[in-house]
């Protein structure tokens, strides 16, 4: 079995360097190699999850010591061998679909070498048996992820990626401190054993920095930003894949320290409650607002992680007999995954076409188009929780724990760690709620796409005779991964991945269809039509009536525009100019409504943190400025003042201090004389110079002097004659 | 005997290095190969010393009682020696295709042969005032390498480093002379020479001595305030940027405060001293501001200068915990480190030689063009960013497990301050490395044509480091292992 671990991961890592050669010549067979590769893969996974179901479900552990430090080791048990299966899954549908996706794109060998990486570095996360691994593999995923992201080097894309490396890097960097304590603390980073080596310890710390790391991967609020920017830049497989599954390494984390560190503690579980119901409203909230389509799909991804938060904190709240939180936390983690990767690969069909993704002008896209109609819903109603879809189980089963917690709560309210029965009733409305505009974004985009008609009607009719929309190879697999949606072997599945959370024993069987567990499902949907009509029909929808303001704002650009258009921004941002002058054109003439981002501004929290950051490395740098010339500061002033050289730098042309002085004064009073006495006959003689030739002079004439004999005679004469004075004075006396 | 070779290993670069511009070359490429064999030979000699040499000590000359130039093999010196003759024979070899178009060649080898010497002379030296006289010697002999292109920066830079250097030796000095004073010997020993007898209540004196002295050693290793010499230095030709003042002559200031701390003054006199705060201070600010600058620096050399100057504060930062931990994360951050910004730098030089341009915004698409040099540089920044799988994170592992093992409030400080500077590394490293690969979508690659990678002499040098840089970070067990051996964990 361990020969299997190591070929899951090490093998695609092997084989992006060889696909990366092979693509360097023949890009066809490099297409064919990876497709190959990631099927294998698969089957690979298949097999481990075979092995571990035929082996009576025991857990497996193999290390490879004296690697990178303290050596990795990994592990197999139910939760894990699911999730490696689903990865790999993931990887291979997204696979097939890239070779039709990216027939037109540049650099795509760099993008399947990273993908491949990334492949195995994920499978190791999932496969890891200490944290230490997990960080590592970690690391390697959010770097080779990178690439995807910048995959398309255009502006956009580079910003994105950039926001993307940040909290990449930083939650990595937060989560080795993290680290770094737990492992001061417990002495182990063995997820097996971390239960035992942190009883009776203070790991609050550790456990924040870690969900820090985590939580940023997962795109829990507030580290969400990354999410909605990424997405919609990245090529569409890699947004499916990192919105299912890359996130999902995010949420292994958060399940390690919940049910590995913190079984069942009450204070941890609210935090991640509270974390839960933030991430779960705000995300669902941005996607209805979004109008674009893989920004609501992203937007999404960050609102169903939410939800699994909050099944993540329910199981722990509700101690021991926490069955429907463990089932539904599993079954929704699995089911987002397999839900993301539809709907994204469909807005990579769309994207494909058209090279746009704004709902006004993919308007219409998808009429008379039944197969992609048909895909898209089997993703929406899941996630929209419909009954008879896999969602609906999911999500009901979150709802059953918080009604369950809500009721023990009332019975016994001292129970209570924080929430108390009424605010769990609040949180119940809330997720209800929030699993409406799940309902109300997913009819959004459906109703623009596959409904109305576009605003203008040449395009609608170019769209309409669209047939070859996509190959027959990326039909198949799609549909075929769309088929597993509608599943009713949810309870299996999670029989298998409830032991990594602590729950052993077969789950007692529901009554899926009973009006109880209906009746959540059914509110949800009825407030996702209401909200549908009201908000997204009607506030988010605007008529176009304002058409002079419009044609005047669209000319006032194109002047703008033409100002700038030597430069090839400029020559750019003119055609998207003249583009939308021709859309407003359309609407004037047709009429109805348009799709408008309703969502302020100022709310953009890249924005605000990017703000900070830039103020940040600027107090830094005038800081840092200033602290560098310290030393020199020194130096300079030592040179300057009792290490001056003798400089000739003050010395006088001519004369000497004294005649300089006293030449200015001359100078001056003689300046003072020409303007006021002397008008008539200004006088032009310069002082300083005159007193300086006289100075030279008697300095000459005194040299002369003092070297001649008479002048040495007459000192001998001097000297003789005081001698004499002072002999005579002396006779006197 | 073996004594006489590690006389040898240090005679043998500066004889030969004095000779170069007097030796009748009929070509350059005489010349290189001489070069290079006397790099080889002196290699091979230090390996043979350091796999089965003695640890006695050898005197050469006496001056007064015991004050003698004298050698002896530790493992700190092994560590030192086999680093410095590891990355020399690669550097010269780098530094044949880099120094081709430029004047005065044969000056610059002489000096810079010499310079090896003389470093190994530091690694052997068994006793401080040994050491400090071939510190001296190494100042000197490297400001003429610093002075090479004679122009107007160049003069003023070699200035400001001798300012510096030869400054901050006479502070050591003031230690060195206490040492000999207060101890019992002046010889190395782990665990210090102090004579506690003699010191009585003279203890503060002696810890603001070792402040001095630590401040003195610091300058080369360019802590905060006295770094500002080593961007300047950058102004000398990139073999001696990459090798002297990111390896040899800044890690010899390392050397020498590890020497200082752990073998002359002792931890355990330092330990839980006021003096041992400020050091630690000193150390955590230098690791943020050198990061800072290096953020603001656009001229690739001068940013990885400053990057230095963040990196060996992580090495002081080792030190300053004084607990045989932070020794060994010490020693392992003054290897990898060495490692991946000599390749960093080499890299640098070779994409400023390739296409005369020097900033970072000027890198735009290069990437595909020298694939080979600026894979390299992706590996170098990504290893100093500390990623895992690369030797960076090896010792930053080690260096933070070690701060918070060594349970000082101050070093858990020092775990945020790595890990910001690691933020901070990504955001001035990977910049650049963007840059090269991801440039704008309508880049226009037709301006770059005609640019590729340098020839294999400068290639080798890289892939090797390059290759080392993934190795150590993968299997640094044995390395790990020796160097817990030279702090004494048992």
């Amino acid at each position: 079995m361990s020969y299997l671990i190591y070929g899951l991961i090490f093998l695609p890592m092997a084989g992006a360097l060889l696909s990366y050669m092979l693509g360097r010549k023949y890009k066809k067979y490099r297409d064919y190699f990876v497709s190959g590769l990631a099927v294998l893969e698969f089957v690979l996974a298949a097999v481990l999850l075979f092995q571990y179901v035929a082996g009576a479900e025991k857990t497996y552990m193999t290390r490879l010591s004296d690697i990178c430090g303290m050596g990795f080791s990994f592990t197999v048990d139910g939760f894990r061998a699911v999730y490696v299966c689903i990865a790999a899954f993931m990887w291979m549908v997204t696979s097939l679909f890239s070779m039709e996706y990216f027939e037109h794109y540049r650099n795509r060998n760099r993008y399947y070498l990273f993908q491949l990486i990334t492949l195995g570095a994920t499978e190791a996360i999932f496969l890891s048996a200490d944290l230490y691994t997990t960080f590592v593999f970690f690391e390697a995923m959010s770097f080779a992820s990178y690439v995807w992201v910048a995959q398309d080097e255009r502006r956009e894309s580079l910003r994105a990626a950039a926001i993307y490396l940040a909290v990449a890097v930083t939650g990595g960097l937060v989560m080795l401190m993290g680290l770094f304590l737990l492992y001061h603390q417990a002495g182990t980073l063995e997820i097996g054993a971390l239960y035992e080596a942190c009883r009776g310890k203070n790991v609050y710390a550790a456990a924040a920095c870690l969900l820090f790391g985590f939580g940023a991967k997962a795109g829990v609020f507030p580290l969400h930003i990354w999410l909605p920017k990424a997405h919609p830049v990245a090529p569409a497989p890699a947004s499916a894949l990192l919105s299912g599954i890359l996130t999902k390494t995010g949420i292994f984390g958060v399940l390690v320290i919940s049910c590995k560190i913190f079984p069942h503690d009450g204070i941890w579980e609210t935090v991640i409650l509270a974390f839960g119901v933030a991430t779960m409203v705000i995300g669902a909230v941005l996607a209805l607002f979004s109008i674009d389509f893989k920004r609501t799909l992203a937007c999404s991804s960050v609102s169903q992680i939410g939800f699994i938060m909050i099944g993540i904190g329910m199981q722990g709240l509700l101690g021991e007999s926490n069955m429907f939180a463990v089932r539904g936390t599993f079954l929704h983690m699995v089911n987002h995954s397999l839900f993301k990767l539809v709907l994204f690969l469909v807005a990579g069909v769309i994207y494909r076409n058209l090279h746009k993704l704004n709902l006004n002008e993919i308007r219409g896209f998808g009429r008379k188009k039944p197969l992609l109609a048909f895909i898209y819903l089997m993703g929406a109603l899941g996630i929209g929780g419909m009954p008879l879809f896999s969602g609906y189980v999911s999500k009901t089963l979150l709802h059953e724990s918080i009604v369950e917690y809500a009721e023990r709560l009332r019975e016994a309210p001292a129970s209570a760690v924080f929430f108390s029965a009424g605010q769990m009733k609040v949180i119940e409305w809330v997720f209800l709620i929030s699993g409406g505009l799940t309902v109300a974004y997913m009819t959004k985009l459906f109703i623009a796409v596959f409904v109305e008609k576009n605003k203008d009607p040449a395009l609608q009719e170019a769209y309409d005779a669209q047939k070859k929309y996509m190959t027959p190879l990326s039909g198949g697999v799609l549909l075929a991964a769309s088929l597993l949606l509608p599943g009713m072997t949810m309870d299996k599945l999670a029989n298998l991945g409830q032991g990594f959370m602590g729950l052993a024993g077969a789950g007692e069987s529901v009554y899926w269809f009973s009006f109880d567990h209906l009746k959540g499902s059914l509110i949800s949907i009825a407030i996702g039509a209401l909200l549908y009509l009201v908000l997204g029909r009607g506030w988010m929808m605007r008529q176009v009536n304002a058409e002079e303001k419009e044609i005047a704002c669209a000319e006032g650009n194109l002047q703008k525009l033409q100002a700038g258009k030597n430069s090839a921004d400029g020559k750019r941002a003119l055609q998207e100019g003249k583009v939308g002058i021709v859309s407003a054109f359309l609407k004037l003439r047709s009429g109805g409504t348009v799709y408008v981002d309703r969502w302020p501004k100022f709310l953009d929290l890249c924005k605000i943190s990017g703000a900070v950051g830039k103020l940040l490395i600027k107090v830094g740098g005038v800081a840092a400025g200033l602290l560098d010339t310290f030393v020199d500061t020194w130096v300079v002033i030592l040179r300057k003042t009792v290490y001056r050289d003798y400089s000739k730098m003050g010395e006088l042309k001519e004369g000497n201090g004294f005649t300089y002085v006293l030449g200015s004064i001359a100078n001056f009073v003689c300046r003072f004389m020409n303007r006021t006495f002397w008008r008539r006959h200004p006088r032009k003689t310069d002082y300083r110079h005159k007193l300086a030739l006289e100075y030279w002079r008697i300095r000459e004439t005194n040299y002369l002097i003092t070297r001649s004999l008479s002048y040495g005679l007459i000192l001998f004469s001097i000297g003789l004659c005081a001698t004499l004075i002072y002999l005579l004075i002396g006779a006197v006396r | 005997m073996s004594e006489y070779w590690i006389l040898a290993t240090i005679l043998l670069p500066i004889i030969g290095g004095i000779l170069t511009p007097l030796l009748p070359f009929k070509n350059r490429k005489t010349m290189a190969w001489y070069l290079e064999a006397i790099m080889l030979t002196t290699t091979a000699i230090v390996w043979k010393l350091l796999l089965n040499g003695t640890t006695e000590v050898f005197h050469i000359i006496h001056f007064v009682e015991d004050l003698s130039i004298s050698f002896k093999i530790d493992g700190m010196s092994m560590v030192f020696a086999g680093l410095v003759s590891l990355l020399w024979p690669l550097a010269v070899l780098y530094s044949f295709e880099y120094m081709e178009h430029e004047e005065r060649e044969r000056i610059f080898f002489m000096f810079y042969s010499t310079t090896y010497g003389i470093t190994l002379g530091i690694a052997f030296a068994s006793d401080l005032l040994s050491m400090y006289f071939f510190y001296e010697l190494l100042t000197l002999s490297t400001v003429p390498l610093v002075l090479h292109t004679l122009k107007r920066e160049a003069v003023l830079a070699s200035r400001k480093y001798l300012y510096y250097s030869i400054g901050g030796a006479a502070f050591a000095m003031i230690g060195l002379v206490f040492v000999i004073i207060y101890g019992v010997t002046c010889e190395f020993q782990m665990g210090g020479v102090l004579n506690t007898a003699l010191i009585g209540d003279k203890k503060n004196l002696l810890l603001w001595v070792y402040l001095l002295a630590f401040l003195g050693f610091g300058v080369k290793a360019a802590i905060w305030p006295m770094s500002s010499w080593l961007p300047d230095a950058g102004v000398a030709p990139t073999p001696v940027t990459a090798l002297l003042h990111a390896v040899a002559v800044v890690k010899a200031g390392v050397f020498a405060m590890i020497r200082l701390t752990y073998y002359s003054f002792g931890t355990s006199f330092l330990q839980g001293t006021w003096v041992q705060n400020v050091v630690m201070g000193f150390a955590m600010f230098t690791i943020l501001y050198g990061c800072s600058m290096a953020l603001k620096e656009t001229h690739i050399k001068r940013r990885l200068a400053w990057s230095t100057v963040s990196n060996l504060s992580y090495v002081i930062f080792g030190i300053s915990m004084m607990t045989p931990l932070g020794l060994m994360g010490a020693l392992c951050h003054l290897v990898c480190h060495a490692v991946m910004k000599i390749n960093a730098f080499f890299c640098a030089g070779a994409f400023m030689q390739q296409t005369g341009k020097s900033h970072i915004y000027e890198m735009d698409g290069l990437g595909k063009k020298m694939p080979v040099v600026f894979g390299c540089f992706t590996i170098s920044a990504l290893g100093l960013m500390g990623v895992p799988g690369l030797a960076g994170f090896i010792s930053k592992w080690n260096l933070a497990n070690a701060a918070v093992e060594s349970m000082h409030v101050q070093a858990y400080f020092g775990v945020i301050c790595l890990l910001a500077s690691a933020l901070l590394t990504a955001l001035y490293m990977m910049n650049a490395v963007v840059r090269a690969f991801f440039p704008k979508r309508d880049f226009d690659y037709s301006s770059l044509s005609g640019v590729t990678d340098p020839g294999w002499k400068m290639c080798l040098p890289l892939l090797v480091f390059s290759a080392s840089i993934v190795a150590l970070g993968l299997f640094s067990g044995l390395l790990v292992e020796f160097f817990r051996d030279v702090a004494g964990i048992y």
